[in-house]
């Protein structure tokens, strides 16, 4: 899988809207209310709380990741960001490739990305 | 005690103050004298005997051998402070819990009880150190049990206790050492912490310095006579006029004019000198606006990162002595518009608001607060709600104990016990649990009966068999106020956590070690540095602590470029502790070693304030050579700053220790400004980067995006071009950062890419560290290449990179990191 396989697959897993289990139309009142039953589920080890359904599968769910999931939520411009990707699954990225035009190949790419080695 | 008892304190530079809360009102505690704020000053005697409070107070001046004030600036250095008398040194933490313990006693001749627990507030940007060494006082003071609270979000708390309005607000609280603005909003009852500013060395008694310099000023006008805050033979006079300073600034906030008289203050080599001077309004006004201005610009600043007009504030909630001055009340509210809250009270306004924060933490104060009610029998049950909710209707969840032995109820539920709301009868999950929702009546204490029945409909008693939830204010989790994370051998930082990341919080990475560490050797370490700050570079981070794995703790030699599972975890008050984890010897560190605010020796800030003065010059004389008007101007503020330290660290040398760290922060500060200003005249270059940058971004993700990945690019473009168009550095660099990761998503789909890099890595074979194995590595890269093996080449790059090395000189900068 490639790196940027990852980023998609993770950008899908740890959304916070799905660590919530809740829809991306939900008011900010329903956010602290559901992860505030769900820390206390966790808490007491209900295994009904312990895990959480995205469109790549099914993933532990930690109390760290609901509260980040939270803070996320509670800020508008993150928010934003997690209901995009709630709501646009992406299709595979392998089948975004275009097949048959690949772009010319260009040696410098890596420095005008900024990439020197991943620090 | 029938009622909770939660305890707040506010442990101030100048004054510390303790509140109470039962979950429905707030109690101010009186110490012996009365009073609500206890001076933060200590007297130890010469049979030991320790004094605290206005008592001590009132010895600083005749007595300044064995009486020490202003310790909590000094909270987190090894600085010890000496009482001549009783001939013993004690740290600055130690000092703090007898202030601590001092608060604990009123409590207890108040209340009847000595608190077990309390929520203690430290400043918003606290260093690290600096709360742990909070943490510690409480301990010394007899607490089993502590929380810290930042002092704004106390304040916010409390503000928003009394107050119903929704909207974005202001906290300005200005102390006697410090300076906190934070930005808050408060939504459906739900307060949430936007961010925060300030400035650690901004407060009245730098009021009180200022107008001591004008005095100074003056004699040296009138008389002649120059007088050197450097010299220590001026120490006590100094002292003394400070102090006179002090009360004359607070007279002066009821009267327009005061004499000042001194006899014979200062000693000189021409006989004994008088201070006698006039101190009116408008001259204190004058030596302290600038300061106003300093604080007001950090609320500007705070406002535009976060995209806030001063127009858009709801309203402003003054805390601190020095709000009490009417020029800088009327000063403030030019510049920030929004009308002040009114009938709160500036000085205990962070103490009431540590004692609600008690609260929703849970943190009854009362010694073994459940052995305060009837010992419970029945089945155990393990319950959890919020002790605090804005919420009305919050879940409360269950589950029974296991290996509790007595009848299992079949069916549960939840009674308020103003028998106004009950929940259905619920039965048990195979787990044996229940999850239901309450009803609460708004901001009043809601108490609940746990009631169990039994398949036969007969009740079953359970343990607890009551509990109660406070409906009021939630307080979303506190906000990491500076990032944190570790400092690279490259002098870049691997950010663990951000700022305003919700604590607590607990992160792992993998790091590898830039070279080997042989076992048995002492002299052999491998360091890693945790810093803190927004910077880009770790040198320009405050190094916060560090965890050092020696060679003589390591059961096998540690080769070059090993794995080190590195996992940072920071608890709600912001205390950090670390641990890495070496798979390859299955072995675990823990220890941070330096959790320490670094010492400030007059040495080592001379070095510091020669280095800086010299880059300052260099940049003046290439900012006139390009022309950059813009930079010059923002140069005259570094000559400010350079001016101000210059006089810190000569008051360090004068055995101010105090002024030795102002001096350490403001050189840190004036480094990150002289970044920021060579940034400046490099701007152009910045904003052709940028351009470049999103072509060929946009260009990849064009190509290789998916939707979502470019929705998300169009959102960082356009979050590129307002910090271009505010000329915002740091924003700018930071939403670069996310174009090029979507851009750099996007290449690495390209079929060539790793072709591309196999090709910049190989070229660089002769400095690895290792050439024999990168040599092996790059014949394996061409039979991958040939045969189209993509994956296979992809590891060998990876692998490539790890063995090029990092430079020596990034290194000394990164604080001496082993890791990258
Ligand atoms: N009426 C007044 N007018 C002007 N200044 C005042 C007045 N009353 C107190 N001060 C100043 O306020 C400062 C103390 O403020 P405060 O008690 O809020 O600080 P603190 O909480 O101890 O400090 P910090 O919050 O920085 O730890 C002192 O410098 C004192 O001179
Ligand atoms: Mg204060």
């Amino acid at each position: 899988m490639s790196l940027s396989e990852k980023d998609v697959f993770a950008r899908l897993k740890e959304n916070a809207f799905h660590v919530l289990g809740l829809r991306p139309s939900c008011t900010r009142m329903e956010v602290e209310r559901e992860g505030q039953k769900l820390l206390a589920m966790l808490e007491l080890g209900l295994s009904e709380a312990a895990h959480y359904d995205t469109p790549v599968g099914r993933m532990p769910r930690t109390a760290e990741l609901v509260r980040a999931s939270m803070a996320t939520l509670r800020d508008p411009t993150t928010r934003l960001q997690h209901a995009l990707w709630a709501q646009l699954p992406p299709g595979t990225p392998a089948a975004q490739v275009p097949a048959k035009e690949e772009p010319a190949s260009w040696p410098e790419a890596p420095v005008r990305l900024g990439w020197r080695r991943p620090g | 005690m029938a009622t909770p008892l939660y305890v707040g304190i506010d442990l101030g530079t100048t004054n510390s103050t303790a509140a109470a809360f039962d979950g429905e009102k707030l109690t101010l505690i009186r110490n012996a004298q009365g009073a609500n704020l206890t001076p933060s000053v200590v007297r130890i005697d010469a049979r030991g005997a320790v004094t605290v409070g206005d008592r001590a107070r009132r010895l600083i001046d005749s007595d300044p051998q064995n009486t020490r004030s202003e310790f909590k600036r000094l909270m987190g250095t090894s600085q010890a402070l000496e009482f001549a008398a009783a001939k013993l040194s004690k740290k600055p933490e130690e000092l703090a819990a007898e202030v601590l313990k001092s608060l604990r006693k009123d409590v207890e001749q108040q209340l009847g009880v000595a608190p077990t627990c309390a929520v203690i507030s430290v400043p918003a940007l606290f260093e690290l150190p600096q709360s742990a060494a909070t943490s510690e006082a409480a301990r010394l003071a007899g607490f089993s049990r502590v929380e810290l609270i930042q002092e704004p979000v106390a304040s916010a708390l409390a503000a928003g206790w009394s107050a119903n309005d929704e909207g974005s607000w202001l906290v300005y609280d200005l102390g006697g050492g410090t300076f906190d603005v934070s930005l808050l909003e408060t939504r459906d009852g739900l307060l949430r912490v936007v961010g925060h500013d300030g400035d650690n060395f901004l407060g009245g008694r730098d009021f009180d310095q200022a107008i001591v310099d004008e005095v100074l000023a003056e004699l040296l006008r009138t008389q002649g006579v120059d007088i050197r805050r450097a010299d220590p033979r001026h120490a006590t006079a100094l002292r003394k006029l400070k102090r006179a300073v002090e009360e004359a600034k607070i007279e002066l906030s009821r009267t327009d004019e005061l004499p000042l008289l001194v006899p014979g203050a200062f000693e000189t080599d021409n006989g004994p000198v008088d201070v006698d001077v006039v101190l009116t309004r408008a001259r204190v006004e004058a030596a302290c606006a600038p300061l106003v201005q300093r604080s007001i610009n950090v609320c500007l600043r705070l406002l535009a990162a976060h995209g806030l007009e001063p127009s858009q504030l709801g309203k402003v909630v003054l805390v601190g002595g020095p709000t009490a001055m009417p020029f800088l009340r009327s000063q403030v509210q030019a510049a920030l518009g929004a009308p002040f809250a009114t009938d709160l009270d500036p000085m205990t306004l962070v103490a009431q608001g540590a004692a609600l924060y008690a609260a929703s933490s849970g943190l009854d104060g009362r010694p073994a607060a459940s052995s305060a009610q009837p010992a419970p029998s029945g089945r155990k049950v393990w319950l959890q709600y919020p002790a605090m909710s804005s919420d009305l209707s919050p879940h409360v969840v269950g589950r029974l104990v296991e290996g509790d032995s007595g009848p299992k109820p079949a069916l549960v539920r939840l009674v308020r016990a103003d028998g106004g709301w009950s929940s259905p009868d619920s039965p048990l999950s195979a787990e044996g649990a229940f999850v239901l929702s309450v009803e609460l009546v708004p901001r009043k204490p809601n108490t609940f009966r746990l009631e169990g029945m039994g398949a036969d409909g007969k009740p079953v008693p359970l343990a607890p068999a009551s509990f109660t939830i406070v409906q009021g204010l939630t307080l979303s989790d506190p906000p990491l106020s500076r990032s944190i994370g570790v400092a690279l051998a490259n002098n870049a930082v691997r950010v663990y956590f951000e700022r305003g990341a919700p604590l607590p919080a607990r992160r792992t990475f993998r790091q590898r070690t830039v070279e080997a560490v042989a076992k048995g050797s002492t002299g052999n370490v491998l360091r890693i540095p945790i810093v803190q700050g927004e910077l880009e570079w770790a040198h320009l981070c405050r190094l916060v602590g560090a965890l050092e794995i020696r060679g003589d703790q390591l059961k096998a030699s540690l080769p070059a470029d090993a794995e080190v599972e590195l996992t940072l975890e920071l608890d709600r008050g912001g205390r950090l502790s670390a641990r890495a984890l070496v798979p390859a010897l299955g072995q675990v560190f823990e220890q941070v070693a330096q959790l320490q605010v670094p010492d400030a020796t007059p040495e080592s800030l001379q070095e510091g304030l020669t280095a800086a003065r010299e880059r300052l010059s260099m940049l003046r004389s290439s900012a006139f050579r390009r022309g950059a008007p813009g930079v010059v101007a923002s140069l005259s503020q570094a000559d400010q700053a350079l001016a101000e330290i210059e006089r810190d660290v000569e008051a360090a040398r004068g055995g101010d220790a105090d002024a030795g760290q102002k001096a350490r922060r403001g050189l840190l500060d004036l480094d990150a400004q002289l970044e920021q200003a060579e940034a400046g005249l490099r701007w152009p270059e910045l904003e052709e980067t940028v351009r470049e940058e999103l072509a060929v971004a946009s260009s990849w993700v064009a190509q290789f995006g998916s939707p979502a990945e470019q929705t998300l690019l169009d959102e960082a473009m356009k979050a590129c071009e307002r910090a271009r168009a505010g000329r915002q550095q740091v924003e700018l660099q930071r939403h670069l950062r996310s174009v090029r990761k979507l851009g750099n998503a996007a290449f690495y789909r390209h079929p060539s890419a790793w072709e591309w890099q196999f090709d910049s890595a190989s070229s660089r074979v002769s400095e690895a560290s290792d050439v024999s194995k990168a040599e092996e590595l790059v014949q394996r890269g061409r039979r991958a290449l040939e045969q189209q093996r993509r994956e296979e080449l992809r590891h060998v790059v990876e692998q490539l990179w790890r063995l090029l090395p990092e430079d020596a000189q990034e290194r000394r900068l990164a604080h001496d990191s082993g890791v990258r």
